[in-house]
């Protein structure tokens, strides 16, 4: 038996190396349009009407990515391409971006898109009178401007070298709505939205299904195929996973936490595991200016005393990918020195000694399943070096205003997968920004920062952004526990799911073999 | 009889009053504040202090209790600060589901439930009473949650017989409906019919030793008749009140079965509710779900008085 499965497996490596080489030769053609796709995600999507959801979650994201179409989208390296912008051109200082868009796009409802109706957008969402919770997500742009129907003017407050890959993918800010429908419709705007994507909303039972349409309009409808996308909230990760098994559902959202079923996935034949490594990860910030924390050598013990292997095995299995810095594998940003601390038990245990005082302190942890359970394992962790560290539960929703009002000593925190790292890193680490958790200033970061941002060269950018870790990991002021990585799990006749940046499962432009 | 169903209509006003206070209070001491929630990311003390007032949160609780009160008794619940849906919509778009779940599992209940009593109170004590009985407390102490996922599966993943997760309604198709409530509702009578079945079997045990069964039994009438007519019928009072004892147990078991199943039902809105911290949704929920369940009771006990002219009469 063994023997048989290692000569198939030998068979099998021999057939995928012969075939890669034909694969490659070969056009992309396989495409089949038709047919219809289930996604079963974890997830009730609670709307998408901006000013009344704030944010949209990976569930909505999926949807929206569906319905609405952006101004770019990332290819398969990164880079942005054309959607609605047919192409781009920052200014000198790269505080003002003018995108040039498609001309003849309309809205499912008939109305055209142009600069006007993006501004639209725009200017809904940042108008303080709206109170929008997406007004902060766009807090860098200062306005937009449409000086003719096909030109639009991004003038932004700080410099971005990178802007057209941040508005690449149908978030809350950068989904673009029929103003037509929004005004008509008012309350029920919300469950009732009009984008201008390669799908419209057919109907959508509330707590249930929700199904999507082809649009024959679409302007790049010729890459579209599935006729239909049926989206259903299925809560529960064990009867999600069996909805995939028994063939109900095609794809399925699916995240670390249920670690049992993507090892499930990886060995079955049926089924793809789809993974993306994203940038960013889960970090922790310190708060230096509260005691043990204003003194570097117990930061430093805490960030020696992580063993993140063990924890990635106490939490997810082991699905769970250690990061030693902000960037992670997902990022451009690749670090030759990291100057990430070595994982050190016995130095951890010398600097606690060599503190002198008792080492107590609180740790913001969400009130859920996954933030206990993580909070458990660093108390654990951090015992043995000599400190303890007492767990205080909070809803999730607490844990921005708090930790904007520094009203903590040591919090969870995330650094998302975006195209760039500028924003977030200058927004973390900048003296002064409101999300700079550690309290900590030093002109010198501060300095490499606002290079980091204005440099159009990505070598020179890449040096910056390691030296910028180099010192954060030194200073141990935050640190990073585990990369953010995405799952999706399909069926294997699924072909073309892009990747999930951003993690956003895009369902949009995929078919069935 | 009228005198009797005034008197009980007096006992709901405080047990409704204290419902809709124990509810406001629930929903006023979970942790997190509702100015945050709604305002994430944008939480700077200005702005929580400015919503928190726009909202009336700043005002004592006694005071946001009796205007939450006011409003609910005009018939307005509020509305759901995420998705701005009404209360009443949302319970309204939901409350099929959970009907029909309910219906169904109760009707699977009794339907394993009654006729295992019966056998086992006819031969009570033989080897297949003690095995039944055996087997009745053994599946009380299986949790709805797993008893859900291995139904789903043998039917759904190995025999594929059944879908595991899903909902459409029964007006666009029927048989569809009813095949994706069958697991789901077997689910939830697979944790009620124990009960059922155990009391049941002692209630008619007890019956069967009466005078008027000896005499049954004399005359010459066959023992199916004397179980099902003679045995039986004394023994519908306390199904009555299984059923009615059962609906609380119901409604719990939703809230399990309904997010494993992914039926969009209200345990399904209460569970996402409480997730999300929409207190607006959750007390509004909660406090027609503590209602319907009052109200289930009240007409559980006229139907007891129906049926049992002793207790109309306040002598038992």
């Amino acid at each position: 038996m063994k023997a048989a499965i290692r000569s198939s497996a030998l068979a099998r490596i021999f057939l995928v190396a012969g075939f890669g080489v034909a694969l490659s030769a070969m056009p992309a053609n396989a495409q089949k349009a038709g047919g219809s796709i289930t996604v079963g995600l974890e997830l009730d999507i609670p709307g998408f009407d901006v000013l009344k959801v704030g944010v949209y979650d990976t569930a909505a994201l999926t949807a929206s990515s569906a319905l609405f179409d952006t101004l770019t989208t990332l290819d398969a390296n990164g880079k942005p391409q054309p959607r609605l912008a047919v192409s781009w051109e920052p200014s000198e200082d790269f505080k003002m971006w003018t995108f040039k868009l498609r001309p003849g796009v309309k809205f499912h409802d008939g109305t055209p898109f142009n600069a006007a109706a993006f501004k639209a957008n725009f200017d809904r969402q940042k108008d303080p009178a709206n109170k929008c919770r997406c007004a902060f997500y766009i807090s860098n742009v200062s306005n937009v401007q449409a000086p003719d129907e096909l030109t639009l003017v991004y003038n932004l407050s700080d410099p971005s070298v990178n802007f057209p890959s941040l508005v690449s993918y149908a978030s809350q800010t950068n989904a673009i709505h029929s103003p037509t429908a929004w005004k008509t419709k008012g309350d029920d705007y919300n469950r009732n939205p009009v984008g201008a994507g390669p799908y419209i909303l057919k109907s959508w039972t509330a707590g249930d299904r929700m199904i999507l349409e082809k649009n024959p309009d679409y302007w790049d409808k010729d890459k579209v195929y599935f006729d239909r996308i049926t989206l259903k909230p299925l809560p529960d990760a064990q009867s999600r996973f069996a909805s995939l098994q028994s063939g109900e559902v095609d794809l399925i959202w699916d995240d670390e936490f249920s670690a049992d079923n993507i090892q499930k996935a990886q060995k079955d034949s049926k089924l793809t595991v789809h993974t993306y490594a994203g940038s960013g990860a889960a970090v922790y910030a310190m708060n230096t200016k509260t005691p043990p924390f204003d003194d570097v050598r117990v930061r430093q013990a805490l960030v020696m005393a992580l063993d993140r292997k063990k924890m990635s095995q106490a939490i997810t299995n082991g699905l769970s990918r250690p990061a030693s810095n902000p960037y992670g594998d997902g990022s451009w940003v690749k670090c030759k020195d990291d100057g990430a601390l070595p994982e050190d038990l016995e130095k951890a245990k010398a600097l606690i000694k060599d503190y002198g005082k008792p080492v107590d302190f609180k740790m913001l942890v969400t009130a859920t399943p996954r933030g206990r359970t993580v909070g458990q394992v660093l108390q654990q962790l951090w015992k043995r070096a000599g400190a303890n560290m007492e767990i205080e539960q909070v809803d999730q929703a607490t844990i921005p205003p708090r930790a904007f009002m520094r009203q903590f000593q040591l919090t969870p925190w995330r650094i998302v997968d975006l195209a760039d790292p500028d924003i977030q890193m200058y927004a973390n680490f900048h003296t002064g920004s409101p999300v700079a958790l550690a309290n900590y200033s030093n002109p010198e970061l501060d300095k490499l920062l606002e290079q980091a941002r204005v440099t159009a060269d990505q070598n020179k950018r890449v040096d910056l952004y390691c030296e910028i870790t180099r010192l954060i990991n030194k200073e141990a002021i935050w640190f990073w526990t585990f990369q953010n990585t995405y799952y999706a799990i399909s069926s294997a006749k699924l072909k073309g799911l892009p990747k999930m940046y951003s993690g956003m499962i895009d369902v949009s432009r995929t078919w069935k073999e | 009889m009228a005198f009797f169903v005034a008197r009980r209509l007096l006992y709901l006003v405080p047990v409704l009053i204290t419902v809709s206070l124990l509810t406001f209070s629930i929903a006023s001491l979970l942790p997190g504040d509702l100015a945050y929630t709604i305002l994430g990311d944008q939480a700077t003390p200005e702005n929580v202090a400015a919503l928190r007032h726009d909202m009336g949160l700043d005002q004592p609780i006694w005071w946001r209790y009796l205007s939450w009160l006011g409003n609910v008794l005009q018939g307005d619940f509020g509305r759901s600060f995420r998705t701005g849906q009404t209360v009443l919509q949302a319970v309204a778009e939901r409350l099929p589901v959970s009907i029909e779940l309910m219906l169904l599992a109760q009707l699977g209940a009794l339907a394993i439930g009654v006729p295992l009593a019966i056998v086992c109170a006819a031969r009570s004590g033989g080897p297949f009473d003690r095995f039944m009985t055996g087997t009745a407390f053994g599946m009380l102490s299986v949790p709805t949650f797993l008893s859900a996922i291995l139904l789903i599966y043998f039917f759904a993943v190995e025999l594929r017989w059944l879908p595991a997760t899903g909902y459409v309604p029964f007006a666009e198709d029927p048989v569809a409906n009813l095949r994706f409530f069958v697991l789901p509702s077997l689910t939830l009578a697979l944790a009620e019919w124990p009960g059922i079945m155990r009391i049941l079997r002692s209630d008619m045990i007890a019956t069967l030793q009466e005078d008027y069964i000896a005499l049954a039994k004399a005359k010459g009438l066959t023992p199916a008749r004397i179980l099902f007519v003679h045995a039986l019928k004394p023994s519908s009072l306390t199904l009555v009140t299984i059923t009615g004892i059962n609906i609380g147990r119901l409604i719990g078991g939703a809230v399990i079965v309904e997010t494993v199943f992914a039926l969009p039902g209200i345990g399904r809105l209460l569970v996402s509710a409480i997730g999300t911290r929409d207190l607006i949704i959750l007390q509004g929920v909660v406090l027609l779900v503590a209602a319907g369940f009052v109200i289930m009771n009240f007409i559980v006990d006229l139907l007891y008085a129906v049926l049992d002219p002793r207790i109309r009469h306040g002598h038992a």
